[in-house]
């Protein structure tokens, strides 16, 4: 059983006084401009019920994994909008309760030195951060010491003024030995002979 | 047509219409008339329905808010809403649907558990409002509130759809949160 009832309760009220024209034509622009607003929305929404139904559902039997995978990614999409969701609203929030806080008296205290205390570990953590990155920047130019070409070029030189002198040492010592002198007796020729003993490449 | 389908047809120009549905015909008059009693700058048509589906015979305007009220104090308006809602078209539910849930002031009289329909507005995704509609100062403050939904879903309201309904009508019970 269905039932019927209408009211009219329509904007255009009749004035009793003199100014009817100007009035009536406000009220007729004023109503027109409502009608365009309720026009537009409406509109607007049809707008956005033909582009919901252009979505079309698979008819064809998706494999089941497909469809997991589907869902997946719907409930983490759902998920993502949640939190951000969640996230504007505390950050909406977060004005009323500074405000809040602001007005309690001996809660300024307590936000002082909880700032401080955060200041100072803000300082400590950068102080921190900055030694850190003073000892790697040491780590980098040694290791980059180490590739440069000049250290190779004086490596070389001095394994050649070794093996020089090593040769020069052989030869000293050849001559010693071979004038069959008896080096031992005095010590400056002894004291020469031990150095030209020694092994050049260990000192 | 066994389907109520909420964009079948064009909307009136400035007319706004909303279908009440319920068993108790005594307390639809009533809001009915609270309804059409309420400033509107729009033009308001009341239809008052016992149960879904509607005959078809008739020549009908769009209906832009469905209100299903369930009397707590009957298991059969509650039975009667659940059959009805068969005959209503998915798209309806995306905020032009509206459960009004009536005589919960009175625990001995309910033979309905709160519980049930705020189950049954949770699986349908639909604002659901709790007033004593016996009582005139009440039925006068629904009435208004209904007539605002009532304008929004209509498109009547610039800026707000019918979409933002159901989220913003949320009670502090189930928030986003707890429905996972």
């Amino acid at each position: 059983m269905e039932q019927l009832r209408e009211e009219q309760a329509a904007e255009e009220a009749a004035d009793p006084g003199g100014e009817r024209s100007g009035d009536r034509s406000e009220d007729r622009i004023c109503l027109l401009l409502r009608l365009r607003a309720q026009t537009k929305q409406q509109l607007l929404e049809y707008k956005s019920m033909i582009d919901a139904n252009e979505e079309r559902t698979p008819e064809q039997i998706m494999q089941e994994n497909q469809i997991e995978a589907k869902i997946e990614d719907l409930e983490n999409e759902i998920e993502d909008v949640k939190s951000t969701f969640e996230m504007r609203n505390l950050a909406l929030n977060r004005p009323f309760l500074k405000i809040k806080i602001k007005d309690k008296g001996i809660g300024d205290l307590e936000n002082m030195n909880i700032k401080k205390r955060l200041q100072l570990k803000q300082a400590s953590g950068s102080k921190l951060s900055q030694l850190q990155m003073e000892k790697n920047k040491q780590k980098e130019d040694l290791e980059s010491m180490k590739d440069s070409d000049m250290i190779k070029t004086m490596q070389k030189n001095l394994q050649k003024e070794i093996e020089i002198a090593t040769v020069v040492q052989h030869v000293f010592q050849a001559l010693i030995l071979g004038s069959k002198t008896n080096w031992a007796e005095d010590s400056a020729f002894k004291e020469i002979v031990l150095q030209l003993e020694k092994n050049l490449t260990t000192i | 047509m066994s389907v109520l389908r909420p964009m079948d047809k064009l909307p009136d120009l400035n007319r706004a219409t909303v279908l009440l549905v319920s068993t108790e015909d005594a307390l639809l008059q009533q809001l009915a008339d609270a309804m059409l009693r309420e400033d509107c700058a729009s033009e308001l048509r009341v239809h008052l329905a016992k149960s879904l589906p509607l005959p078809s015979n008739v020549n009908r305007p769009r209906v832009d808010l469905i209100v299903f009220v369930i009397n707590l104090h009957s298991k059969y308006s509650l039975q009667n809403v659940e059959e009805s809602l068969q005959h209503v078209d998915s798209s309806f539910f995306l905020g032009k649907v509206c459960f009004l849930v009536t005589g919960a002031g009175r625990e001995s009289h309910c033979s309905i558990h709160r519980n049930t329909v705020v189950k049954l507005a949770h699986t349908y995704r639909c604002s659901l409002l709790f007033c004593d509609l016996e009582v005139e100062g009440f039925r006068a403050t629904m009435a208004q509130r209904l007539v605002r939904m009532l304008q929004i879903c209509a498109g009547h309201v610039p800026g707000v759809s019918a979409l933002n309904l159901p989220s913003l009508l949320r009670s502090s019970e189930g928030t986003l949160l707890e429905e996972l």
